[in-house]
């Protein structure tokens, strides 16, 4: 990606040249305008601070981190083989799944929360069984994590499975005529060479865990320190103290930041600056 | 011993080959593109699954579908070396060598990764990363990478055939003196006749899926021709003498010149020049560097028919081993290890045997300039 100057930035079509100026100011601006808003008005607050340190934001905080975590440990562990699937399979029911995968990214949260309730709510298709043996799903914080789980693992999938449709066949290959077991093969070759994509996958699926909102109020509700997550906490919030809201909003604001430079810094590995 | 066959039939494409390789033989498939070549290397390695056949390695059955053995790529111990190398771009060349060897033995200390670095010269590369070597230097280490994992047979498929012509050769070179000291079989693919004369102790070609010829590569590629391409083919003793007795029984014959006498297997060179000739014949014979072998003494009992005593002229470094040039009327040259050297301490002056067979010597037939080479050949009809 490094290119042999950095102080010229070359422009294929001269002609765009004066588009390209405007579109870029225009899409900054859009979303650099709302962002330092949020701040500036954050900043103005008076009890920013105690906002941060109250019991709520704590709560919701603590909540939002751990299903998060939970959510991704779940979507690594059981979506990093199948996306494997996925990238190497030839067969057609692979080509069907594999379209399917992206269904939960088109379609609207609320929707999926509903779709969720329909078949773990106390009425849904499998509700009864599952409180025959005693496990009930709706409102609880396994309910939130299942909500995430819908809506972010299909990011985390596709950008894995491209990950590793991008490792050359011939590399594996390669590595099993050398003795290396098909296990130790996926360990030491396939998931190097695909990291960057998986933790651009980690990335963008755990962002969409932090700020999921209409399939939780959906199928988890909304409860204090048991299903009230940091987006559902901010639109409870905004109703009674905009102190609150503005406080939980920079907090969720800054983890996502953090969450997304850290892995960003992860993911550049020196072999990449190839070509 | 490995060997084998195989029947293998896709969508329009049928394939039937077989291969028998001895300990230390290069055997080469050769063919043009589409023959099926690949497609044999990659069943032998496990990475392809033929309908029918058996596959042996090191004397090993890992592939026989009568009594449905399979055994998986990771355990047949062949080192595969293709066109494209694909050495790991997320590792460094040292790391890319020790990939097979066990994680405590992966940091490059080990004596056998640093021989082999030494052997392919690529000291001072090892931390470099793989895209930073060039197309030479990445093929050595593809090679040395598949050395590493002590194959019991060495797939190489057309491993030099993206490297320019004076790279390919000086590789060829590098390889065929590692092959010579090393008793693992390789099976060579290779549409380029050059490549397959020089390396090939045996040459199978297979057309179309099919196996249309077998036998020694002279005599199924037909003769380097001019002795250009001889020395372009990377033999290094060309010697041109004269025919001076013929001994059909054993099938020899005596060709002199230059103050040396060898023995060669006997070809009826008169009747390619249709009337018989008479007196003596000129000819050219080619003996490889590798063949010959260096005594200090002559040997009293042997079986090999040439032996000639000589002066050492001069020692080259000609990696794995040396080069050394014996003056024995006419200069012959030597392929030999670096402890072989050491033990007999060779220096330049001294005065030595060269020993070799006569079945190490070939006829190279030297056509006027101008004339054009033999053309590709058909189904070894040569003899």
């Amino acid at each position: 990606m490094a290119s042999p100057s950095r102080t010229t930035i070359r422009i294929g079509n001269p002609g765009l040249g004066a588009a390209g100026a405007v579109s870029t100011i225009v899409c900054v601006l859009f979303v650099g305008i709302p962002v330092a808003a949020l701040l500036l008005r954050a900043a103005q607050q008076d009890g920013l601070l105690a906002s941060l340190t109250s019991g709520v934001a704590i709560t919701a905080l603590r909540l939002s981190v751990l299903t998060s975590l939970a959510c991704m440990a779940i979507i690594l562990v059981a979506g990093t083989p199948f996306a494997y699937v996925l990238a190497r399979g030839k067969s057609p029911l692979l080509r069907v799944l594999d379209s399917l995968v992206e269904l939960p990214i088109v379609l609207p949260p609320v929707v999926a929360g509903v779709a969720m309730l329909m078949a773990f709510g106390r009425n849904g298709v499998l509700g009864p069984s599952l409180e025959a043996v005693g496990i009930s799903l709706p409102f609880t914080s396994a309910a939130v994590i299942f909500a995430q789980l819908f809506v972010a693992a299909p990011f985390y999938i596709r950008s894995a499975k491209l990950g590793f449709q991008s490792v050359l066949r011939e590399y594996e290959d390669i590595s099993q005529t050398l003795g290396v077991s098909p296990w130790s093969t996926f360990w030491r070759l396939t998931l190097p060479l695909a990291g960057p994509s998986i933790v651009t996958g980690i990335a963008l699926a755990w962002a969409r865990a932090l700020s999921e909102f209409g399939a939780t109020i959906m199928f988890a509700g909304n409860l204090m320190g048991e299903t009230q997550t940091m987006p559902l906490a901010i639109m409870t919030a905004i109703e009674t103290s905009l102190d609150l809201a503005l406080a939980l909003s920079v907090l969720l604001l800054v983890v996502a930041v953090c969450i997304l430079t850290g892995l960003g810094l992860a993911s550049r590995r020196s072999w990449q600056s190839r070509s | 011993m490995s060997r084998g066959w195989v029947s293998l039939h896709r969508s329009g494409f049928n394939l039937d080959a077989s291969w028998e390789i001895e300990p230390g033989q290069v055997l080469v498939l050769f063919g043009p593109s589409g023959a099926g070549k690949t497609t044999t290397l990659r069943s032998i390695a496990g990475l392809e699954r033929p309908q029918r056949g058996h596959i042996e390695i090191g004397g090993r059955v890992v592939f026989d579908d009568s009594s449905s053995v399979w055994v998986a790529p990771h355990r047949r111990r062949v080192g595969y070396l293709t066109q494209q190398t694909h050495l790991f771009p997320h590792l460094n060349v040292v790391q890319n060598i020790a990939y097979s060897l066990p994680r405590s033995q992966r940091r490059g200390t080990e004596p056998r990764v640093r021989k082999l670095i030494s052997d392919l010269r690529l000291e001072g590369l090892e931390t470099r990363r793989t895209w930073e070597l060039s197309g030479g230097e990445q093929q050595r280490v593809g090679l040395a990478r598949a050395l590493a994992s002590a194959p019991s047979l060495l797939l190489l498929d057309e491993p030099f055939s993206s490297l320019d012509s004076e790279l390919r050769r000086a590789l060829r070179r590098e390889l065929r003196s590692m092959l010579a000291e090393s008793p693992v079989p390789v099976l060579l693919v290779t549409h380029d006749r050059e490549e397959a004369l020089a390396l090939g102790d045996a040459v199978q070609v297979l057309e179309g899926g099919k196996v249309t010829a077998t036998g020694l590569p002279l005599d199924v590629l037909g003769q380097p021709g001019q002795g250009e391409v001889a020395r372009l083919v990377g033999v290094e003793n060309l010697l041109r003498l004269t025919v001076s007795a013929r001994n059909s029984r054993d099938g020899t014959m005596v060709c002199e010149g230059g103050g040396i006498s060898l023995e060669v297997p006997l070809r009826d060179i008169s009747a390619s020049q249709g009337e018989a000739c008479h007196g003596p014949e000129p000819v050219t014979v080619g003996v490889r560097s590798s063949d010959i072998i260096v005594a200090s003494r002559e040997p009293e009992a042997s079986s090999a028919r040439n032996r000639l005593q000589g002066t050492v002229v001069s020692v080259e470094l000609r990696p794995p081993g040396y080069e050394v040039t014996l003056d024995c009327g006419t200069e012959l040259r030597c392929h030999i290890t670096g402890r072989a050297l050491a033990e007999m301490n060779i220096v330049p002056g001294q005065r030595l045997w060269a020993v070799f067979k006569a079945s190490s010597c070939f006829l190279v037939s030297e056509i006027p300039a101008g004339t054009q080479a033999p053309g590709p050949p058909d189904a070894g009809d040569t003899q």
